[in-house]
């Protein structure tokens, strides 16, 4: 089948297009009825892989874990009802309590952290910058995302260690006392933080580039010639086109910084105290060195609702500060 | 009849998918549960046998499967080598193992394990034990009784010791050297080592610590704990085990054993506790010794023998990992821990346990005494990665190479201190370690802190005391 324009061109007949008819769809003889129920058919095998995939790794195990977490089971004795006995156990864990509260702290800090060192490196590169060198500074911020989380969290805890790491000697180069980084509350809480913006920001960053590619240069030309310039520009233009980029971000951001786990064990181990111990944390410890699988699969049940909230949270508030273009 | 309700013919379709949908639930409900067994060509009917991982590298399982099968013909052998960075995270990884079906049949666990598996999933050994006394009286003439003591529980023995590390103090003798110190002498005590450290940091500069010691069960706070004559929970014997005793070791050996330790009340904010979390918060205060750290010492290797540590308590595996890091024999040496109270040191050992799940337990036993055999243990402990259980492999000719001078001292620490005893490891024993890692981290923070922090300690402990495993 030739196009309109590809028979203006070929076959040199000189009807206008818009005089030419279209060809006549082949005549479809089958029932409104049948035809609907072989397009859903098609739909429907199109979908299975997916489908099937989600209900394996996804639903089954969410189901999995809200029956377990109605259970005492420790892997070796067959599992017996439990009621709400787990919920109330893991309320009343102070522990558990300081993981959730570490866990919040850690995501507000972290994602902010990291979307905002991701958006400065973006609107960087995004620059008058030779084509070569901004590939060289994507594939650099990208490539730590690559790298195992524990491997990078074991190196960092030499760079970290208060009397014989580098980053004391380097701070010490210009006169500043070793920093307690791994062994005080606070100092651990930041080191963590900083091991995994490290590592994460460049998704974000990824994203922001792709974003700001996509916004029209004649936006920014127009507001150019309106008397925008510099900060005031990125404020009014780049931040509202690039909020749907940013909303994708933060969600991912969040959902991964909420589920932080290897970091905080390589690094730290939870310590000092329970200062980095985060949720997952409290539920592979609770289930795999405690054999309790029923108030570990609990917390889990209680992330998965805070993740849910939190994520349902930010796409209400989306509607109000999220404009697509 | 408005868009929300549904036809009969809906209805009808939908109550079909409903059956079809509780037919398929009833018929996985009653269907026996899948496991990773079930997976084609998982289970070829050989003995599994799971080792830690970095102790056992690929030359160690050849040697133990090639010497074995010579052994065994009939019995297919499957070394599971399961990678992991400390005993915790080990057991961690065979409980996983057993959730998903596919139990090996023997584990090697570690004293941090051993009332664990024999409490919820070991084998006692006693009537293999007693069957073959004749063939193992040359095994337990070779072994000091705290070892095989420390592997029996509530009266039966579930593993047979093939390897221990006490924690001994390692000193860098370019240290003791620049210091202007002497070799301490065996009888050493707290003080002495207390002024050692200060001239080892006099002589050591602003970026050298006299003392690293690691946050962990064993080799952290427990041996000054022993030493100080006391223990993280109260400390006393189970009956039994005369079966053992009476067949296997003479009088002098058998005078005040029993059928296990048996770890019960926390006594954190014990007097004697309480002065041993004093001492290490003073020499922190001093910056005589490091802080604790979370997770385990994986830069000590590497600090020690640079000569930015002078001490640090260590076992045998220590000589290999020297070694290994370029230090020659007579860079460093090691003598026992310093006397307080006493001069109780502490030690953990390992061996292989059965677990109830197999169905092999007479191939696996089999298995349990070629491990334990002389010859085996000199063909796998070759590099001085640990220390044998057996007193007849250590000699000069051992340690000639990787040193220390003072190799004695390894299994000396049992034959001349009699009392030296396992670390504390209750079935409860992860929650245990975890609730003394995190209040030791808190308690040292300055010296105003150890009170508040042990009597938090001490609630958690009888917290995780009163849970069943």
């Amino acid at each position: 089948m030739t196009t309109n324009t590809q028979a203006n061109t070929e076959g040199n007949t000189q009807v206008p297009a818009a005089r030419q008819r279209p060809a006549p769809p082949p005549a479809d003889n089958s029932r409104p009825a049948a035809r609907t129920r072989s397009t859903r058919l098609l739909a429907t095998l199109f979908l299975a892989p997916t489908i099937v995939g989600i209900v394996i790794f996804t639903v089954v195990p969410i189901v999995g874990s809200v029956v377990l977490s109605l259970f005492h089971w420790n892997v070796i004795d067959d599992p017996s009802f439990a009621g709400t006995a787990n919920y109330r156990e893991v309320f009343a864990d102070s522990t558990v309590l300081v993981s959730f509260r570490n866990t919040l702290v850690f995501m507000a800090l972290a994602v902010a952290l990291q979307l905002l060192i991701a958006l400065a490196l973006a609107l960087a590169v995004n620059g008058r910058m030779p084509m070569w060198l901004r590939s060289v500074f994507r594939s650099a911020f990208f490539f730590p995302l690559v790298l195992s989380a524990a491997s990078i969290s074991v190196v960092m805890k030499y760079l970290f260690n208060q009397d014989f790491g580098v980053v004391n000697w380097l701070l010490g180069l210009i006169g500043i006392a070793p920093v307690p980084w791994l062994t005080s509350e606070n100092g651990a809480m930041a080191a963590v933080i900083l091991v995994y913006v490290w590592q994460q920001f460049g998704f974000s960053f990824l994203l922001f580039v792709g974003g700001l590619n996509n916004i029209p240069k004649e936006i920014h030309e127009a507001a150019s010639l309106d008397g925008a310039t510099g900060l005031r520009k990125h404020l009014a233009v780049t931040l509202p086109l690039l909020s749907p980029t940013l909303l994708v971000a933060s969600v991912v951001g969040i959902i991964n910084a909420l589920q932080v786990f290897e970091q905080p064990y390589v690094l730290t181990n939870g310590g000092p105290g329970d200062s980095t111990r985060t949720v997952v944390m409290v539920i592979y410890e609770t289930a795999f060195e405690q054999l309790r699988f029923g108030p570990a699969s609990a917390v889990g049940v209680l992330l998965f609702v805070l993740i849910m909230a939190v994520t349902a949270l930010q796409f209400r508030l989306s509607r109000r500060f999220v404009h697509y273009q | 009849m408005t868009d929300s309700l549904i036809s009969r013919r809906g209805l009808m379709r939908y109550g079909a998918y409903g059956a079809a949908a509780a037919a398929l639930g009833g018929v996985a409900a009653g269907w026996d549960r899948l496991t990773g067994a079930d997976i084609p060509g998982r289970n070829d009917g050989s003995l599994v046998v799971a080792t830690l991982g970095p102790a056992y590298g690929p030359e160690a399982v050849r040697t133990l499967t090639e010497g074995f099968r010579k052994q065994h013909p009939d019995i297919k052998l499957r070394i599971n080598a399961v990678q992991a960075v400390d005993w915790s995270d080990f057991f961690a990884k065979i409980l996983t193992q057993i959730a998903a079906g596919t139990a090996p049949d023997l584990v090697y666990v570690a004293t941090e394990g051993v009332q664990l598996f024999a409490q919820r999933l070991g084998v006692p050994l006693d009537r293999w034990v007693k069957r073959d006394a004749e063939e193992l009286r040359e095994y337990f003439a070779d072994v000091h009784p705290s070892l095989v003591e420390s592997m029996m529980y509530e009266g039966s023995l579930y593993q047979l010791p093939v390897e221990f590390n006490a924690a001994d103090m390692y000193l860098n003798n370019q240290v003791l050297k620049r210091a202007g110190a002497s070799f301490p002498a065996p009888d050493w005590t707290r003080d002495d080592f207390t002024a050692l450290l200060r001239d080892m940091k006099k002589s050591g500069g602003s970026r050298f610590t006299p003392y690293f010691w690691t946050n962990r069960l064993w080799g952290g706070v427990v041996p000054w704990l022993f030493a100080n004559g006391t223990n993280l929970l109260a400390e006393s014997k189970a009956p039994g085990g005369a079966w053992l005793w009476d067949s296997f070791y003479p009088a002098a050996d058998r005078r005040g054993r029993g059928g296990g330790f048996r770890w019960t009340t926390p006594q954190a904010t014990d007097a004697r506790v309480e002065e041993a979390y004093d001492y290490l918060a003073s020499l922190i205060q001093e910056d005589l010794c490091t802080r604790p750290e979370g997770g385990n010492g994986q830069n000590l290797v590497g600090v020690f023998s640079t000569g930015r540590v002078g001490v640090t308590p260590a076992g045998g595996f220590w000589a290999g990992g020297l070694s290994l890091a370029g230090m020659k024999a007579t860079d460093y040496d090691v003598q026992y821990f310093p006397r307080w109270r006493t001069q109780r040191m502490q030690f953990g050992a390992a061996g292989y346990a059965l677990l109830r799940t197999s169905k092999k337990q007479d191939e696996a036993w089999e298995f349990i005494k070629y491990a334990a055999r002389r010859d085996t243990l000199m063909r796998l402990f070759r590099t001085n990665q640990t220390t044998p259980a057996r007193r007849s492999m250590l000699g000069p000719d051992r340690y000639r190479e990787t040193g220390p001078d003072h190799w004695q001292v390894f299994y000396d620490t049992l034959d001349k201190f009699p009392d030296t005893g396992p670390i504390p490891a209750p079935p409860q024993v992860a929650e245990v370690e975890q609730v003394l890692l995190k209040h030791t981290g808190t308690a040292l923070a300055s010296r105003g802190a150890v009170r508040p922090a042990l009597r938090r300690m001490q609630g958690d402990l009888e917290k995780a005391m009163e849970r069943a495993v």
